[in-house]
């Protein structure tokens, strides 16, 4: 992706309750934002489509610049209605007096086109035999499809989608994802789609995006993104289990060695004073269970627990801790002893932590 | 001479049926923006201004109407702007009516554009729409039931308009004597035959009105 290709978005908004400072990038793919309610991310959305104004800053698709403005002086502001950004909103936004055909060619222009592309576009999304319903006689999943079609059915540059499919049923959520993912491809168009459900962002995302207080606060793969929380607070925002605090012992040759109330933890070079308090994230699928061996920590299998991409264990440790870890492919009974190994490399450091030990703001 | 009196008063049948057109065009283009404005837009005075528009739901129509001579009359605003004195004429009795219609009108029109989702006006801009387009292919058409709703209720009450007509437009047969004045004069001067057949002819086209409002509102509710 040059610099020019894709869509950049860079602004600062004052907002009621936060203030928004949003910059990132999207390519030929789909990036999700994921962070909690009130974060921003629907007003981000809407100024990139053009329906709010930011304080100041700039967006530029493949290389046009849609809106530019600095030290309050607008210089570019292409209303919305000529950005070609696809909206799909959370709800679902269909024109309750037209049909699902006249919904999706409402935006071409050209009459003779309108029939066949808005039919075909429906026939994309299995809706063809529905054309001539109203968005009333339609149901959630079918009017989102509309709202879809209406959206590819104006050749956007780029595709916002805001919360989608919240309102959906899971096997209709999965089918959409599916469908969704395969649109991307095949148009190799950039989306934009905002959620608060990870299973969600997990399902759909190329790259994601944790938005939390009006700002990206980390941007990468998923499974980057999983797997190494930049901080405790992203952690905690992403629902990550196994977020600890433990207090740093010594340092070996190998590393430093950690007291997590009376379990010792290994981890790489650590640059931190002794008795210094520091949060750790392990991800469940770096956690080992050894057998037999006892070189590792000893614990005791308690429940399972479904998680989002894979089944998880708890195990409580001595320290009346509870560890996470992938379910194993061995059966085990509640209440079975096994020894869990951490591996030094996995463990990874969030921050300092406050004296207290709870609430810290994350540093990287 | 009673054989005259029975018959009907065409002339002021005419008149009433020339005032309430003319009145219903004012109501529709004032109402409907004024109602679009409030409804979509904030600024300061909006208060003030939704009052003044629902005035004439509870001022006397006499009182309305003595507002309106000052405004109309030959020191008024209205001559020293437009160098035309309306007053005593069927124009007068026009903008009497459609006052009196204007705060059903805004009401109803205000009501059905306020319920209209923002976000499906927002999601016409994205595709392409101007603010003009939106109005034309997406609001009127949703509020479209509130609009004639309001738009039956205001010219019904422009065609009924008495007090405030009488003050600004007189009650000159032929002229600007429309069928509510012809209807006093005719039991003011005891000729009942005249009075009952425009009785009449106000009722017929009063039910005629509301139940078009009903037939409108049902076959529109079938879209939701």
């Amino acid at each position: 992706m040059t610099h020019s290709e894709g869509l950049h978005v860079h602004f600062t908004k004052r907002l009621a309750s936060i203030t928004l400072e949003m910059q990132f990038s999207v390519g030929r793919e789909i990036l999700v934002l994921f962070g909690p309610s009130g974060a921003g991310k629907t007003q981000t959305l809407n100024v990139i489509s053009g329906l709010s104004y930011p304080d100041q800053g700039s967006i530029c698709i493949d290389g046009v610049q849609l809106f530019q403005r600095d030290d309050s002086r607008t210089t570019i502001d292409v209303p919305a209605r000529d950005r070609r950004i696809g909206y799909v909103f959370q709800s679902y936004a269909l024109f309750p007096h037209l049909t699902a055909l006249e919904n999706v060619g409402y935006s071409i222009r050209k009459r003779s086109d309108r029939e066949p592309q808005s039919r075909s576009l429906l026939a994309r999304m299995h809706l063809e035999d529905l054309a001539d319903r109203y968005p009333s006689e339609l149901s959630g999943g079918q009017q989102q499809r509309v709202a879809i079609a209406r959206a590819l059915a104006a050749e956007p540059r780029v595709l916002l989608l805001d919360e989608p499919f919240s309102a959906l049923d899971h096997s209709i959520r999965e089918a959409l994802h599916e469908e969704l993912c395969r649109i991307q491809e095949e148009s190799q168009l950039g989306v934009i789609y905002v959620t608060h459900n990870l299973d969600d962002a997990l399902a759909v995302s190329h790259r994601l995006a944790v938005v939390n207080d009006g700002r990206v606060v980390q941007i990468g793969s998923w499974d980057k993104v999983i797997v190494q929380p930049a901080t405790r607070e992203i952690a905690g925002i992403l629902g990550l289990p196994n977020v600890l605090d433990a207090r740093v012992v010594e340092h070996t040759s190998e590393g430093t060695e950690l007291d997590w109330d009376g379990v010792r933890l290994k981890t790489q070079r650590l640059e931190a004073a002794g008795g210094e308090l520091v949060s750790v994230f392990v991800h469940p699928g770096n956690v080992r269970l050894n057998g037999e061996s006892d070189s590792g920590i000893r614990g005791k299998y308690k429940r399972r627990h479904p998680g989002r991409s894979a089944v998880r264990i708890v195990v409580e440790l001595t320290n009346g801790r509870e560890i996470e870890l992938l379910e194993p492919s061995q059966p085990l009974n509640f209440n079975d002893i096994v020894d869990i190994t951490i591996p030094r490399e996995s463990v990874q450091i969030l921050g300092r932590t406050s004296p207290e030990g709870a609430k810290m703001p994350g540093n990287t | 001479m009673i054989e005259l009196l029975t018959r009907m008063n065409w002339n002021a049948l005419v008149l009433s049926i020339q005032v309430t057109l003319v009145a219903t065009l004012l109501l529709s283009v004032l109402g409907l923006a004024l109602a679009f404005i409030v409804a979509r837009y904030n600024f300061p005075g909006q208060a003030i201004l939704e009052t003044l528009i629902n005035l004439p739901l509870v001022l006397p129509p006499t009182v309305l109407g003595y507002y309106l001579l000052l405004l109309l009359g030959r020191e008024g605003p209205f001559v020293s702007f437009f160098g035309v004195n309306l007053l005593f004429t069927w124009p007068a009795a026009a903008i009497a009516s459609a006052i009196m219609g204007l705060p059903l009108m805004f009401q109803a029109s205000r009501a059905a554009i306020a319920a209209i989702d923002p976000a499906i006006e927002n999601a016409a801009r994205t595709l392409g729409s101007s603010e003009s387009e939106v109005f034309w292919r997406i609001t009127l058409p949703l509020a479209r039931r509130g609009i004639i709703a309001g738009l039956i209720l205001g010219s019904a009450r422009s065609l009924g308009e008495f007090g405030a007509t009488l003050m600004i437009a007189g009650n000159i047969p032929g002229r600007t004597q429309t069928l509510p004045l012809a209807i006093y004069d005719a039991v003011q001067n005891r000729e009942y035959a005249g009075a009952n057949r425009m009785v009449l002819v106000m009722s017929v086209l009063s039910l005629g009105g509301l139940l078009i409002v009903r037939r409108l509102e049902s076959s529109f509710a079938r879209r939701g």
